[in-house]
């Protein structure tokens, strides 16, 4: 009941704006008639714009070269007697699609001001090709006196012509209205919103681009051919730069990506210089100032901004099992053989054999830096490998194309969860549903066959989904993401499922039940292939796991034989000992740093839940934990990079709560961050010099006994950063951190990617600081060093912190190997 | 015969798009932006000296001053058509500054008259004679391809050499890691702006004493120069620099060889070429593509 | 940025606004309305002010004297901006909307050619007073609604010829002609011109609006041993044509359409720009006359800017937009009504009329335009102001 209205609502406002467009025509005086058809055709232009910039997310400053292919075809044919208008104009039409096929070709190469640039070449070479041809095109001047429409001989007038300006107006945006659903018109939104993603259920991404070049450059040639009869001349000065950037214009006023907002934004458009026409000289100030207001006021366009959602009508379906969900067929193993990949001259991943066989859950781990995420990558077909296949059964994949990849069974869900967002959950589903078999172009709504829907739904529902599923996706809490993200992926019925950290950001509860999701997709026949970091949730879910250490494999085996393995042990908690526990500092002085109840995390996912923390003068403080548990977010909060939802935080007494990152390094309290993040392409010398911006005096007696300490780095201060081994980078971004004279270091990760020989220097130079007085605070995934280093440590688990005390203590604790490997191992 | 001015002339027509370019590339490798409509930059930088020499101030000092008041329109346009759009990780700033730029153009015809004016320079009366040959050019053609030159080189040094370039260097390597370092991430996105509109004031008042002054004179060039910086590459300042020069010989040759009906038909088409090839510009480095 | 009102409501407002705007127009009865579409904005707009100007004196002066039918005069304008798209709209919006009695406009000939259907199909009398192109008024309509007061192209590029050869002696004339539809058209006219007289052409060059610097052109030219130039261009641009003859070095006459009469064209062309020599149907600097003297003090009353005949620039605009006015104003007298087919028979049944440019004889009963070569003068830019060159020139 309640969609037939909303249904009959919007048609019912679409056929008032023709009826009132057409009565307009009729009854109005001369001159609005003939606006009204200026408006139509504008809008005509702009909807087909809207299919590149709203559902594509291309801008384009050259589609009033299109316009002016449908015009000069329908004039030079017309008024020359060659064809009847109603040849010339699908001749124009089809003319300009075929040269936006064209153009496409080296515009999807570019992005960003590239695109703009191409495009504009493009619009200026029409131009002035328009104004050279001028046997053809009359030149400068342009053809005049075209010949009005003719409709069974009969000329139409103003009016008239107006009105047929409407009807096809009317058409379009029902074609648009068809496209903006089905397949295709969903296609060109997901590439938009994630190329990835999108190449991952099996669409690609350059053709949906092409297409939709095409018909952009198809509307506006549409458009274009009716204005030739309707204005009865055409000269190029038309269709200049102008011109393209009006077009723009009329889109993103009216709000690209929304039905209206062509509409509207033609409307706008059209009609502003009647309004303004009094104004004369001011006429252009005004308008541009308008376009300013708008942009500020209303990003998402008019449309966009008195838009209302459309009410849920989700007939409620029950969760099934998958055996009865997926079809039953013969699913095939993905393997990789031999495969390795250099990055910039480094070995990322080296002669890598791995087999995902159907029907299992096999997991990757390693530390953080191994490579897990590019071998999945690679997998995938999202990276060309430099050396080995893969092979899905028997069969040789082709590199590269990932969505050749996914459309021969490969599905995968993505680290940093990637949805079409400005797509509803279930469209997510549909759309994946089709495998990059898109349909016609006309072809109708994705969501029209109920079966269908009853198919996504039931995956959503099956997979835990609870939500609304025509909640636009980018609008999920974090959960939601994980879950509707592999129900995407299972809807591609694939062979094999990837999964890259599907738990990070779950609670332990949504964990569980991801688990046991897993394990019944698995039990379903797909095989699964698994990067996570929590070793709960791999030494339960898993039938078997490889242990990836620096590109090389080193362990695989069963989850119980993985857990005893002692070289997978060290890589893990480190087994080096290095000397000199600290001295425990006196608990009496004022803490030098401290949190308190501090909350935090991104978008909708939170990930700290009330942190309290003190650091003391001259202590250092470990704080362990694994991935995942907020260590690197607490990092950041402190550092004032990421802002706290909540609580309070005080650094030498003084609440830094409201200070900027600056101010926060100008009392002292300077972060050394994970992955060291030296400045790359600038030499040593140069960020270390950087280290002393906020204290810039003494930067050079400071620099010098820096330098005494990293005597490595004094050798090659003119080296450019980016070329140094990982242990000098990380030195160097400690000496860099140095400079700022800082009073307490935040050390994230320091030990990350560094050979066991660079890591006991780093941590001797560490000690070396501790041991001056300097108060710091370690996060390392090395438990061993940090509590070594540290009096005191913390345990970090989910968001909260699970224990804390003397760091001589902890390291005996069973609580810090429960949080590296999880609880029921 | 003819042929060397028509170079001459055309590599210092290059390098006016060129300094405008380079003031794309100054704000583009720190924060992905550029002001589209920088043309109007340079328009102002012309009108302003117009204005105030004829407003009897002395030459240098008017020159200075409409350098200082570019640089702050370029603050504003970064206030008022770059910062709210990166905020909200929009793409928006695009048209907002093409609509900045109508703003300021339309605003000035207003201020100044839409007539063109003449802005007289002394280096643009005589041309050179190198003993009895008259090379046909002023010795202007001959000092901006200099200034040119010499600005890309201090900007190179100044990002170089002094601690602020440094940082500048940073942002545009990693906002966070310089962020950290203590460096007030959005005072250098809006000096980048502010400089990148003073090097277009500068381009603007060197090229209006052989053209002239008219408040609608900056949207060729900032086209040519928006070229002329995707020609080069965004990200590469000696890209743009060659690119500016190249830009610059091709249209003179073109316009010599087959006339000029076919000059921007050339130029444009080659960018295209170029970018269909090498989609990051000439010079510029191709981006990682992360997944 | 503070937003203290919702954006919902700022927009929902201006929607408001922009709707009671809309619902204010509507026509008056008691006036005539006179319309003019020019360049009100970019590089024309200076001319485009001449043309209102010339006009709003004439308008002036015919309300003075108890307007025509009772009725006072009104003059609307709108900007074409140069673009003939705009144009049209703009001549539809003051022919149906604004119910003019008589259309003037086309500074620029495209824009004029494209409003020549509009109000043919109208009925409306379409008075051109600038724009020169042939076509315009040789439009192949029938009646013939289209009149014009100003130059007319074919003749222009025959007495351009015609001057060059005679006061220059040239052999072997090139051209130098904008790279825009008004040089386009005078490209065809020159050359068929000089066809007419046998001279053999140099070359033809097209140079741009915006183009800093015509050397590769006129080096082009040189070498093909042109000893005059034939130039077709708007101010700036031909101003752009003299300094790079002076910064080539080429001593060559230039015998020009009236483009450099627009603006300031010797400030911005600098010493040499006398080189120039160009067409004019009306100088102020020439000789004294009852209507030049009345027409002055009225200029000098109304706009603070001119004080004297050197400021009346462009002239040709003020001059051929007063006498078109007027003309219309006859023609309106004769037909009685506001009816455009009679006021249209009206113009071709005016008698005699003492205008500012010279005194009209039945100028409509033969032909469209009001103006033929008999009429232009030749003048050149003496220390800043426009002076006719002596008349044995032509």
């Amino acid at each position: 009941m309640t969609i037939l209205s909303h249904r009959t609502a919007t048609s019912s406002f679409w056929c008032l704006c023709v009826l009132g467009g057409v009565a307009g025509a009729l009854l109005l005086n001369g001159y609005y008639a003939f606006v009204i058809g200026q408006i139509a055709l504008l809008a005509i232009a702009g909807i087909g714009l809207n299919v590149l910039i709203g559902l594509s997310g291309q801008f384009s400053f050259g589609h009033a070269a299109f316009y002016a292919i449908g015009a000069y075809a329908v004039a030079i044919c017309t008024s020359r007697g060659w064809l009847p208008f109603w040849l010339a104009w699908p001749l124009g039409v089809t003319l300009a699609v075929g040269v936006g096929a064209l153009l496409a070709l080296p515009a999807l190469r570019v992005k960003g001001p590239y695109l703009a640039m191409v495009t504009i070449a493009f619009g200026l070479i029409a131009e002035q090709t328009l104004v050279e041809a001028e046997s053809l095109t009359g030149g400068q001047s342009g053809i005049l006196q075209i010949p009005p429409l003719s409709v069974l001989g009969l000329a139409l007038g103003d009016r008239a012509m107006a009105i047929v300006a409407i009807l096809v107006a009317a058409l379009v945006m029902t074609a648009y209205n068809l496209l903006y659903a089905n397949g295709w018109g969903q296609a060109m939104r997901a590439v938009r919103d994630s190329e990835n993603a999108a190449a991952s259920i099996g669409i690609s991404p350059t053709l949906t681009r092409v297409v939709a070049f095409m018909i952009s450059a198809g509307c506006c040639a549409l458009a274009g051919g009716l204005s030739a009869p309707l204005n009865s001349f055409v000269t190029p000065q038309s269709f200049g730069l102008n011109f393209s950037i009006l077009l723009v214009l009329s889109v993103v006023i009216g709000g690209a990506g929304s039905r209206l907002g062509p509409v509207m934004g033609a409307t706008v458009i059209g009609l502003l210089p009647e309004l303004l026409s009094s104004f004369e000289a001011y006429r252009i100030l005004g308008y541009a100032a308008l376009v300013l207001l708008v942009l500020w006021l209303a990003p998402r366009g008019i449309a966009g901004a008195i838009s209302r959602a459309a009410p849920d009508h989700a007939a409620p379906v029950n969760a099934e099992a998958f055996s009865s969900l997926l079809p039953r067929r013969h699913r095939d193993a993905l393997s990789g053989c031999g495969i390795g990949i250099r990055f910039g001259g480094v070995r990322a991943i080296d002669n890598l054999d791995i087999v995902v066989p159907a029907g299992t859950v096999t997991a990757l781990i390693g530390p953080n830096g191994a490579g897990k995420s590019t071998v999945i990558n690679i997998l995938g077909g999202f990276y060309r490998s430099d050396d080995g296949e893969r092979l899905i059964g028997e069969q040789v994949l082709p590199p590269g194309r990932p969505w050749l990849s996914a459309r021969a069974g490969i599905a995968r869900t993505y680290q940093t969860s990637a949805l079409f967002d400005s797509m509803s959950v279930e469209d997510n589903v549909l759309l994946a549903m089709r495998k990059g078999h898109l349909g016609k172009l006309y072809g109708g709504a994705l969501n029209r066959a109920a079966a269908d829907v009853r198919h996504a739904r039931a995956l959503l529902k099956t997979c835990g989904f609870a939500g609304a599923t025509s909640t636009c996706a980018g609008d999920l809490p974090h959960v939601d993401r994980r879950l509707v993200e592999i129900a995407r992926a299972l809807a591609t019925d694939p062979d094999i499922l990837l999964l890259d950290e599907p738990a990070a950001g779950l609670s332990r509860t949504e964990k569980r039940a991801l688990g046991d999701l897993l394990r019944e997709i698995a039990g379903a026949g797909i095989g699964i292939g698994l990067v996570e970091h929590d070793m709960g949730l791999v030494m339960g879910v898993s039938d078997r796991v490889a242990v990836l250490r620096t590109g090389v494999l080193i362990a695989q085996g069963s989850p119980a034989e993985i857990h005893a393995d002692p070289l997978v042990r060290e890589a893990y908690l480190g087994e080096r000992r290095i000397g000199g526990q600290a001295a425990t500092v006196p608990k009496n002085g004022e803490p030098c740093l401290g949190t308190y109840a501090l909350h935090a995390g991104y978008g909708a996912v939170d990930v700290l839940h009330g942190i309290d923390i003190e650091v003391r003068p001259g202590e250092a403080v470990a704080l362990l934990g694994a991935n995942g548990a907020g260590k690197s977010t607490l990092m950041r909060v402190l550092s004032g990079l990421m802002t706290p939802r909540s609580g309070h935080l005080r650094f030498d007494g003084l609440q830094i709560g409201a200070l900027d990152t600056r101010s926060r390094v100008c009392q002292g309290l300077v972060l050394v961050p994970e992955g060291r993040q030296i400045f790359p392409e600038l030499s040593v010398y140069d960020n270390l010099r950087l280290g002393s911006y906020s204290q810039p005096k003494g930067a050079a007696a400071r620099m010098a006994s820096i330098l005494e300490r990293l005597p490595r780095l004094a050798t090659m201060l003119d080296r450019q950063a980016g070329l140094l081994s990982g242990g000098e980078q990380q030195m160097l971004a400690i000496g860099r951190a140095l400079m700022s004279c800082p009073r307490m270091l935040l050390l994230d990760e320091p030990s990350l990617g560094l050979s066991p020989q660079m890591t006991s220097d780093l941590f001797d130079l560490l000690k070396l600081l501790r041991d001056e007085g300097m108060a710091m605070l370690v996060v390392d995934q090395m438990a061993d060093l940090a509590v070594n280093l540290s009096s005191r440590a913390y345990i970090l688990r989910e968001g909260r912190i699970s224990a804390t005390g003397a760091s001589a203590d902890i390291i005996s604790d069973k609580s810090l190997e429960a949080s590296y490997f999880g609880n029921g191992a | 015969m003819d042929i060397l001015p028509a170079l001459l002339t055309g590599l210092a027509l290059g390098s006016i798009y060129g300094l405008i370019a380079l003031g794309f590339h100054i704000t583009a490798s720190v924060c992905g932006a550029v002001n589209f409509a920088q043309g109007s930059s340079a328009m102002l930088g012309a009108v302003l000296v117009w204005m105030m020499v004829e407003a009897g101030w002395p030459t240098p000092i008017a020159i200075g001053a409409a350098i200082i008041a570019c640089g702050v329109y370029g603050l504003i346009v970064e206030r008022a058509a770059i910062r709210p759009f990166l905020a909200r990780k929009s793409e928006a700033w695009l048209m907002a500054t093409v609509a900045l730029g109508l703003v300021c153009d339309n605003a000035m015809m207003l201020v100044f008259g839409a007539e063109p004016r003449s802005l007289a320079s002394p280096l643009a009366q005589a041309s050179i004679k190198a003993g009895d040959v008259d090379l046909g050019i002023y010795p202007l053609h001959l000092l901006i391809p200099l200034v040119m030159l010499t600005l890309a080189a201090g900007i190179d040094l100044f990002r170089r050499r002094t601690l602020h370039g440094v940082a500048m260097l940073a942002v545009a390597q990693n906002r966070d890691a310089a962020a950290i370092m203590g460096i007030p991430v959005g005072r250098v996105i809006a000096a980048a702006f502010g400089l990148s509109s003073a090097l277009a004031g500068i381009a603007g008042m060197l090229v209006a004493p052989l053209s002239h002054v008219e408040s609608s004179m900056g949207v060729v060039l900032g086209l040519k120069a928006f070229a002329v910086a995707i020609l080069g590459g965004l990200g590469s300042a000696w890209g743009i620099v060659s690119a500016a020069l190249l830009f610059g010989l091709v249209e003179a040759l073109v316009t010599l060889g087959i006339g000029s009906g076919y000059t921007q038909i050339v130029t444009f088409l080659l960018v295209i070429v170029v970018l269909a090839v090498r989609p990051d510009g000439l010079l510029g480095r191709a981006q990682v593509r992360k997944v | 940025m503070a937003i203290l009102v919702s954006r919902r409501s700022i927009l929902s407002g201006l929607a408001v606004g922009a709707a009671a705007a809309l619902s204010g127009c509507g026509q008056r009865a008691d006036r005539i309305g006179i319309g003019l579409i020019t360049a009100l904005t970019a590089q024309s707009a200076k001319s485009g002010e001449a043309i209102s100007r010339g006009l709003s004196i004439a308008i002036d002066e015919i309300n003075a004297n108890g307007g025509l039918l009772g009725r006072r005069l009104e003059l609307i304008r709108r900007d074409d901006e140069s673009n003939p798209g705009k144009g049209v709209i703009a001549a539809r919006e003051l022919l149906y909307k604004e119910g003019v009695a008589v259309l003037f406009g086309g500074l620029d000939t495209p824009v004029a050619r494209a409003i020549v259907p509009i109000a043919t199909s109208a009925r409306t009398p379409f008075v051109v007073p600038w724009a020169a192109g042939t076509a315009i008024t040789h439009n192949g309509t029938a009646p013939n609604y289209v009149f014009r007061v100003s130059a007319v192209d074919e003749l222009v590029d025959k007495a351009m010829v015609a001057f060059a050869r005679n006061n220059y002696g040239a052999r072997r004339p090139g051209l130098i002609l904008l790279n825009n539809p008004w040089g386009q058209s005078n490209e065809k006219g020159l050359k068929a011109a000089l066809a007419a007289t046998a001279l053999p052409l140099a070359g033809s060059e097209k140079f741009e609006h915006s183009d800093v610097d015509v050397t590769p052109q006129l080096g082009r030219l040189r070498a093909a041993g042109a000893d005059c130039l034939l130039m077709v261009a708007t101010v700036g641009p031909s101003a752009q044509v003299v300094k790079s003859l002076d910064q080539m070095g080429w001593d060559v006459p230039i015998v020009s359409h009236w483009g450099p009469a627009g603006g300031r064209f010797s400030e911005l062309a600098g010493p040499h720009a006398n080189r120039v020599k160009f067409v004019q149907t009306y100088s102020f600097l020439g000789a004294d006359s009852p209507a030049k003297t009345r027409i002055l003090a009225a200029l000098e009353t109304k706009y603070p800017d001119i004080e004297g005949p050197q400021d009346v620039t462009p002239a040709v605009g003020v001059a051929n937009a007063y006498d078109a006015m007027h003309l219309a104003g006859l023609a309106i007298r004769k037909a009685g009504s506001l009816d455009g087919e009679a006021v249209r028979r009206g113009f071709t049944r005016i008698g005699r009329y003492e205008g500012l440019i010279k005194t009209y004889d039945a100028p409509f009963a033969h032909g469209q335009d009001a103006l033929n070569e008999s009429d232009y003068i030749w003048a050149e830019f003496d220390r800043g102001h426009i002076v006719p060159l002596p008349v044995k020139a032509v």
